[in-house]
């Protein structure tokens, strides 16, 4: 009961913050569509290629929401390491609250935002002539993946954010490391354009695997070897990302 | 192991914190605080001041020890002992985006504050700190007194029995200082509120505290109230200052030839400066003036003062609290 009412009053402190500060805001929603339209406008001539189903926009439209997945949760880290600098976590560890749901109202927070900036990336797909081809119920499956996945990069975000303490560290790793791993997947451009080497890479990226399952709610329909394999890798992964923030956060709050 | 009162609402014993580097930053103390008390833990930085109450408000963990805060064991129910705190940390802690109600009602929520009750109770505290007419703007474009009222107030919305504040007026201007105290002895008095406060500041613990704990390198090394610890000391003190430029020769010198002199006691020197004791200090005067000038000892300044709990800590630990300061005065060098 703690757990829920304690998740509940952080999630709204969370979200109060959030709207608060409109320019970040503003920026994290609006890039995702900036690129989608921007790379589509651009790479159009890449729509020949094999295996990108002669439209790059729908082809890019499950990496760009991928990307917010991505750029949402890394907000959980820059959050933590300020409440933990700023002396906040300490004065929330001295009430009542529910250890919990101090990660718990940070994570609900976060894959909010991924839904909320995935459902405006579908839109504006939608504006610019994109159909799913498994409708309605396609894009549902394609939001909840891609909160999983931001429930996933959270946890990475906030257990780097826990044992960093460091604003620093989590941006560069937000801008380096997500942004590598976000352009050298199948995600962001088809296998057919790649080096050998980056196509190595993409083959073992998660994003990759990701990106390859939502991409077939719209284009092709339903792939569910690729949901599985999508689904194996990100569960995989969020088991170690979890653990880790766990026990960074067990480390922190002793 | 002193005897153990029900009414203590603090009892600790043989408190030991060892930090993983090896410092040990709690050495032992023991002390009691009674329920509705207003007490003053009183030491210089890095005396172990902050590690006590750190631990008494289950932030850090014990090595090893005794403590119990409002009947609950600190180190085997934290939970039990946050139900009954408020704690005001060192550093002003508000949520700059939130407004200053706002930060009210999400720590009142996350005191677990029933929602019937928490509206009310955030408009009265609003009140007590004088903060009502900015309620609803957020605490980012308050002034740093202001901030450390919401940062009092929200360490009081679930109404504890205990109150904890680490150092609460460091950095605050004058007048932030005195209401802040207002608003402390307030709380002690009409709620019946019991306050743990440490400070460095002597006049801060002087005026507030009714006992007061004296705590230097991890030990407690001494305790009782104001006025106890202040006729302790004996009578008044003489204090002879010489040339800014400090010399410590002449000051031993003169340390020497002062203690020929019938009814003066210890005495203590500094690089520039000397004290003693006296029970009739006045007196005293024109033989310590005849009796220096005879020896050739001119000092540049001499006064007479009844103690200060500054004189406490300076008979208890041969120097003064804020040492550190007055050291790097005389040590840097005299720019021409």
């Amino acid at each position: 009961m703690s757990l829920m009412l304690d998740t509940g009053a952080l999630f709204r402190r969370y979200f109060t913050k959030l709207v608060r500060n409109p320019t970040l805001l503003v920026t994290n929603l609006v890039t995702p569509v900036a690129f989608l339209a921007l790379f589509s406008q651009m790479l159009g001539k890449l729509s020949v290629f094999p295996g990108v189903g002669g439209s790059f926009l729908a082809y890019l439209t499950p990496g760009i929401v991928v990307m917010c997945s991505v750029m949402f949760s890394a907000q959980a880290g820059m959050s933590i390491v300020n409440d933990l600098n700023s002396g906040f976590l300490q004065k929330m560890l001295v009430t009542q609250v529910n250890r919990g749901a101090i990660l718990l109202g940070r994570l609900c927070t976060d894959v909010f935002m991924v839904v909320i900036a995935s459902i405006l990336v579908v839109l504006a797909a939608i504006a610019m002539g994109v159909s799913f081809v498994t409708g309605v119920p396609g894009i549902l499956l394609l939001l909840a993946t891609s909160a999983f996945f931001g429930l996933t990069w959270a946890a990475i975000f906030l257990a780097i954010g826990l044992k960093t303490r460091s604003a620093e560290t989590l941006s560069a790793f937000g801008s380096g490391v997500a942004f590598i791993l976000l352009f050298l997947s199948s995600g962001m451009f088809p296998k057919s354009i790649m080096p050998g080497w980056a196509q190595t890479f993409s083959a073992w990226n998660p994003v990759s695997y990701v990106s390859n399952a939502m991409r077939s709610t719209v284009l092709g329909g339903y792939d569910w070897g690729a949901f599985a394999s999508a689904y194996a890798v990100t569960g995989a992964l969020a088991v170690v990302a979890f653990a880790a923030a766990l026990y960074q956060f067990r480390k922190t709050v002793h | 192991m002193t005897a153990y009162h029900t009414d203590d609402i603090i009892a600790v014993d043989d408190l030991v914190v060892v930090y993983p580097d090896g410092t040990r930053a709690v050495d032992g103390i023991s002390f009691r605080v009674r329920a509705g008390e207003f007490f003053g833990f009183l030491g210089p930085n890095g005396a172990g001041k902050s590690t006590t109450i750190k631990t008494l408000t289950t932030l850090l963990r014990m090595t090893s020890g005794y403590a119990s805060v409002a009947g609950a064991m600190v180190d085997r129910d934290p939970d039990e002992v946050r139900r009954s705190i408020g704690v005001v940390s060192q550093d002003t802690v508000v949520d700059v985006d939130l407004t200053g109600r706002e930060n009210l009602l999400l720590f009142g929520r996350l005191q677990h504050v029933s929602s019937e009750v928490l509206e009310e109770r955030v408009d009265q505290l609003l009140r007590v700190v004088e903060l009502e007419d900015v309620a609803g703007k957020p605490a980012g474009r308050y002034s740093g007194g202001m901030r450390k009222r919401l940062d009092l107030a929200s360490a009081l919305v679930h109404e504890p029995s205990l109150l904890f504040l680490d150092e609460p007026t460091t950095g605050l201007d004058p007048q932030s200082r005195a209401a802040l105290w207002e608003y402390l002895e307030t709380i002690n008095r009409e709620k019946g509120v019991t306050i743990f406060l440490t400070t460095q500041y002597m006049e801060e613990a002087d005026r507030l505290c009714k006992r007061i704990a004296i705590i230097d390198h991890g030990r407690l090394i001494g305790e009782g109230t104001p006025g106890e610890l202040k006729s302790a000391l004996g009578g008044e003190t003489i204090e002879l200052s010489f040339e800014s430029s400090g010399n410590p020769e002449l000051v031993a010198r003169a340390a020497k030839v002062l203690g020929t002199i019938a009814g003066l006691s210890q005495l203590s020197t500094a690089t520039s400066s000397l004290s003693a004791s006296a029970a009739n200090a006045e007196r005293l005067l024109p033989s310590v003036i005849t009796t220096l000038a005879k020896e050739d000892i001119h000092p540049s300044a001499l006064s007479v003062s009844t103690p200060t709990l500054d004189d406490v800590f300076l008979r208890l630990t041969g120097r003064r609290i804020r040492s550190d300061e007055l050291d790097r005065r005389t040590t840097e060098p005299f720019l021409q």
